[in-house]
């Protein structure tokens, strides 16, 4: 799944398509922060072609497949800087493989950061391997700035161990 | 002397890893996978600079719970056909939660096989429950009819016998299977079938690939021994030649042996001594041991009025008469 932010100049319209949730800030929180899960489907077309949707989760067993969605907002009029969001993997599911390789991983638990390619794990006998999506403790984004009114959507796909 | 006849060894594996609609290849090899029941959290964290302060803020918490997948192996675990014992044989199965929820499983044994010889007639189906791979009668405890396994955690595994019998009249080395089946208790179907509800802590149940039926089958094969004598007899005259003179010592020889692939029970041999001679007392004997002419401990009696008598019991693994 590829990470896009989308950069939208009309904020009301895309603040009505996001849950309608509690979220857990101060009233004077200039921004958002909204989060949904959406499980993968494969759509097979009569042609044979395959096509995947997103769609709200029914039925989830080992093996299946989610995309855990994250979207923020500026609702202030100051723009926004060094904006990091984390989003620590649930013990319960890994990593998928087609997630972004640009994206910054921690597979240690939130204290190092790099693209997946670039980290090592620790055997239990000391030798080191190089990490894989299973590894994967945690995912960030690091966005430099974020203008007043402007919103996005983090995503990252993930597999039910 | 009979011996055992060898059987090709004969060993398959169904072993299915579920593979679920909508779904990426999972990399993983487990069979069961996180368990049923399981809550799935996720909350987003994000820090950002606004006019010089750092600000912490926390998204709403998205929940997804694991539902139950269903899926059931069986595996033969007799390395060839079982030789049938006095018509009676019994077969053991594996039988393995490959889901990732607690499942009860519904067995059946059909002893109507296309393709037997004969047909055996089902004693019923015991547990392993001292998990020893022996069935061991009055302990493992045969299953009343509708015969179901307790509940099992995911990737459990069990050890089902089903216990035989075999009709009379059979020949040699005849076969016949029985097929011993499973089927989840929360319901049987296409991949991908849901029961809404029905999973374990009430999450939904969702059959896996396996249709959450399994079937496995297990062969018999017919020993059936026929037990032939033949006796010999060597001449020893007072001359040292082999004729047959007063004062001819005659030794008879009784070979007892078993055409099949079966074994008797109880065999007794027994002879007369022959009109014209006298038995010799103390010259009784059992693949040259000697045995006692009095009815004692050992295996053997003889006297001149009633003949001799052998008890060799389990045929094979008695030994000749000289």
């Amino acid at each position: 799944m590829k990470i896009s932010f989308r950069h939208v100049a009309i904020r009301l319209a895309l603040l009505l398509a996001l849950p309608a949730v509690v979220h857990a800030q101060t009233p004077s929180d200039p921004v958002s922060l909204a989060g949904d899960v959406k499980a993968v489907k494969i759509v097979t077309a009569e042609d044979g072609t395959q096509r995947t949707e997103l769609i709200e989760p029914t039925v989830i067993v080992p093996g299946d497949q989610l995309v855990f969605g994250t979207s923020y907002a500026n609702n202030g009029a100051d723009p926004v800087t060094n904006f990091i969001v984390t989003n620590p993997l649930p013990s319960a599911v890994r990593l998928a493989p087609d997630a972004d390789p640009l994206l910054s991983v921690s597979v240690d638990g939130g204290k190092t950061w790099d693209v997946l390619a670039a980290l090592a794990v620790t055997n239990p006998d000391g030798t080191t391997r190089a990490a894989t999506h299973e590894d994967v403790t945690h995912v960030r984004w690091v966005l430099a700035s974020i203008a007043p009114g402007e919103q996005g959507r983090l995503t990252y796909p993930a597999i039910i161990r | 002397m009979i011996t055992q006849s060898n059987f090709a060894s004969r060993f398959t594996i169904s072993l299915l890893t579920p593979l679920v609609l909508g779904a990426a290849l999972p990399a993983a090899a487990q069979a069961a996978g996180v368990t049923a029941g399981t809550l799935i959290e996720n909350t987003a964290q994000a820090t950002y600079d606004e006019s010089g302060a750092t600000r912490t803020i926390t998204s709403n918490t998205v929940r997804v719970r694991v539902d139950e997948l269903i899926d059931v192996t069986l595996t033969s675990l007799d390395s060839g056909p079982q030789q049938a014992t006095a018509s009676e044989a019994v077969l053991a199965f594996e039988l393995t939660n490959q889901g990732n929820g607690p499942e009860a499983f519904l067995l059946t044994a059909n002893p109507a096989v296309a393709g037997n010889a004969f047909e055996m007639t089902v004693r019923g189906l015991a547990v392993d429950s001292n998990a020893n791979g022996i069935y061991d009668p009055g302990i493992d405890p045969i299953l009343s009819a509708p015969e179901t396994t307790a509940v099992m955690a995911a990737g459990d595994k069990l050890t089902v016998f089903v216990l035989v019998t075999l009709p009379s009249g059979l020949s040699d080395g005849q076969q016949s299977a029985v097929d011993l089946s499973a089927r989840a208790v929360t319901g049987t179907g296409a991949p991908g079938t849901v029961f809404t509800g029905a999973g374990s802590d009430g999450v939904n149940a969702i059959i896996g690939m396996t249709e959450a039926f399994a079937k496995e089958t297990g062969r018999v094969v017919a020993g059936v021994a026929a037990v032939s004598l033949v006796k010999s007899v060597s001449l020893r005259d007072p001359f040292g030649g082999t004729g047959a003179v007063p004062g001819t010592v005659a030794t008879f020889t009784i070979t007892a042996s078993v055409a099949g692939s079966g074994s008797v029970a109880g065999l007794v041999v027994t002879d007369t001594i022959p009109q014209g001679t006298t038995y010799a007392p103390g010259t009784l004997g059992l693949d040259g041991t000697g045995l006692t002419d009095a009815t004692d401990g050992d295996a053997g009696t003889a006297s001149d009025a009633s003949g001799i008598s052998v008890t060799l019991g389990r045929f094979p693994q008695g030994p000749r008469i000289p």
